[in-house]
């Protein structure tokens, strides 16, 4: 487009300067032909139509009164002798006296060939600069296309790259060095990424592993512990003291090696599934609490919503979702599913929230001070939320809190 | 019933041999990878409890071995890795229960019995204690000959303190053999509260013993008063 405007504004400017040398060139020659003819009128002192100047290019009008001594130049048409065109010309307009009286005189050029001249050199112009035009666009698509598609091919073998698993990136060598060195470049940070991811991944397995089995120890003992006849009420309440607080901290460090799991986007299995049959499958394992806590169940549902992504975080999600609802819900209250296409909500009876619901979704963020809630169970959902491309959004109208992921 | 237990954390170990024992296993403890590709060589196990990282190999490989010497041999994993694949993995090569660190003794003591239970008489059999008779196959449940009947929970409830007689069992552990480890609420314990008043109420009504003896703070024992 630019390159567009720039050939105009070269085409625009030639056409500009060939005009005015043209005009300079006949300006010329009509200033000398003036002189010629001062120089007659000097020596003759007189002035004869057909004399010595052809085709009436010499008009000489005798005028009255007074006159201003000027010299003009002017574009004008006259008409032609032998047939009806009018032709351009260009005219010299100057005042003098011959025999004691003034005249005006105007001496005439034609400029037909002049014009002729600028319309051919403008219309070779055109051609020449849209010729140049075209060649330069069709080269560039070319050379582009040639010249570009390792680089195209490389930036698309780099889209599709996955740190996750275990297939090195592989550029496209070409004979074009710049691009050679990006994708060395590229390839040593995919590996470099790929080697990170791993050693992240083998280090939170290892982690986990490191702590759950010394937690597995105490666990143990504390059961071996307690199989002894001759323990008073105060050695039974240390004891589980200790068995609680080891059973806490194995599953805090659970949850958390779950968060970062799905925070390394460790679960790549998809699936297209449908989030309100999980839902209802998920409920079956709640039957005997719901029963226990009295709670009634209402499922609404006005279609399915499908969605393509692990299973096992679905039923994770799903699962933290109602358990959630459950624990801060009361005896008696009430539990709601409702889904449709492009919705699950779960719905509760519960107290107000004492804090900042924008909060509610941050790690070891805590409703009750119950030793059995680890305030993680939210977080994860949000995590799995955002890795899924789910949005979720709280709402509460009094006594119903609901969470909703579309 | 001979037992070998493949574990690198000697206190773990210990544990599960002294457990186990108590409960009239033979237990055989290796510490390393080669300590227990020698024993699956040499002796003959009922089941053996594999570890899945060792410091000088990996379970899986035990395993494998283990199903081309001896196929009859039950396989329980116990690990700290709790992902799917792994659990998949070992289901796939020929292991019969994955169980993840931290687990309760007498939840693994229940499943090696029930293990157990099923090579030797291919699940078809009865289990008796004092005037309690299951029949395993059928989910059938008679106290002194006399069908009570019990639901769902109740009834895995009294398995598993049958597979733990005389053995006092946490709260927790209860619940999290009733309802898995996601029901992490105060109020699965409740729930174990009625279920165990609920199962004792029916034993009690068809002429059976109180065999459910409370512990204070720590949980239940199922023996014979």
């Amino acid at each position: 487009m630019a390159s567009l405007l720039i050939y105009a504004a070269v085409g625009i400017a030639f056409f500009w300067i060939i005009k005015f040398m043209i005009y300079d060139e006949v300006e010329s020659r009509l200033m000398v032909e003036k002189q010629d003819f001062e120089a007659y009128v000097r020596s003759n002192d007189t002035w004869s139509n057909n004399s010595y100047f052809v085709e009436n290019k010499i008009e000489v009008v005798p005028i009255f009164g007074k006159f201003k001594n000027e010299v003009a130049f002017t574009d004008t048409l006259i008409s032609n002798r032998y047939d009806e065109t009018a032709d351009p010309f260009r005219q010299l307009t100057f005042y003098t006296l011959i025999g004691g009286s003034p005249y005006r005189v105007a001496i005439r050029k034609s400029m037909i060939e002049s014009y002729k001249l600028i319309e051919a050199i403008s219309a070779a112009m055109i051609a020449f600069l849209g010729l140049l035009f075209v060649s330069t666009l069709i080269f560039h698509r070319v050379l582009s296309g040639k010249l570009w598609k390792p680089f195209y091919d490389s930036l698309a073998r780099i889209k599709d790259f996955d740190w996750t698993k275990n297939k090195p990136l592989e550029t496209v060598r070409s004979e074009i060095t710049e691009f050679n060195e990006l994708g060395d470049v590229m390839e040593k940070m995919a590996s470099k990424m790929q080697h990170d991811y791993r050693s992240l991944r083998e280090f939170t397995e290892n982690a986990s592993h490191e702590i759950q089995t010394p937690l597995a120890l105490i666990n143990a003992r504390v059961e071996q512990f307690i199989q002894s006849k001759d323990l008073g009420e105060n050695h039974t309440y240390w004891i589980e003291e200790i068995y609680h607080a080891a059973r806490r901290m194995s599953r805090l460090n659970q949850g958390l090696l779950l968060l970062a799991k799905i925070e390394n986007q460790q679960f790549t299995e998809q699936e297209e599934l449908d989030l309100s049959e999980v839902a209802l499958n998920k409920l079956k394992d709640f039957e005997d609490i719901l029963q226990h806590k009295d709670i009634r169940l209402t499922v609404q549902s006005t279609g399915s919503f499908r969605k393509v992504m692990s299973p096992a975080l679905a039923e994770i999600l799903l699962t933290n979702l109602i358990n959630n609802a459950i624990r801060h819900n009361y005896n008696g209250g009430e539990l709601r599913l409702e889904s449709g296409p492009d919705f699950v909500q779960v719905s509760n009876t519960g107290n107000p929230l004492k804090s900042d619901p924008e909060r509610l979704f941050e790690r070891f963020k805590k409703e009750s001070t119950g030793a059995e809630s680890l305030g993680l169970g939210l977080a994860i959902v949000k995590q799995i939320c955002d890795n899924c491309d789910l949005q979720i959004s709280y709402q509460y109208h009094e006594p119903v809190h609901s969470i909703r992921i579309t | 019933m001979k037992i070998l237990v493949v574990e690198d954390e000697k206190g773990l170990a210990e544990s599960i041999t002294d457990y186990l024992s108590r409960e009239g296993f033979v237990c055989e403890v290796a510490n390393t990878f080669w300590q227990a590709d020698e024993k699956i060589s040499l002796y003959q196990y009922d089941c053996t409890i594999v570890d899945l990282t060792l410091p000088d190999g990996t379970g899986f490989d035990i395993i494998k071995t283990l199903k081309k010497i001896a196929a009859a041999t039950g396989i329980i994993i116990i690990s700290a890795r709790n992902t799917l694949e792994d659990k998949l993995k070992g289901l796939e090569i020929g292991s019969d229960d994955y169980m993840t660190k931290p687990f309760h003794l007498s939840e693994l003591n229940a499943r090696v019995k029930s293990l157990i239970r099923r090579r030797n008489f291919g699940g078809n059999n009865d289990m008796t204690w004092k005037d309690i008779r299951v029949n395993l196959p059928q989910r059938k449940v008679f106290i002194r000959d006399a069908e009570t009947t019990l639901s769902k929970k109740e009834y895995d409830l009294l398995l598993y303190f049958l597979s733990n007689i005389d053995v006092a069992l946490t709260k927790e552990s209860i619940a999290e053999h009733l309802w898995g480890d996601n029901m992490d609420s105060a109020d699965s314990l409740d729930m174990v509260y009625s279920h165990i008043k609920n199962l004792r109420r029916k034993i009690v009504e068809k002429g059976g013993k109180d065999y459910i003896q409370s512990i204070y703070g720590i949980g239940y024992k199922f023996t014979a008063p």
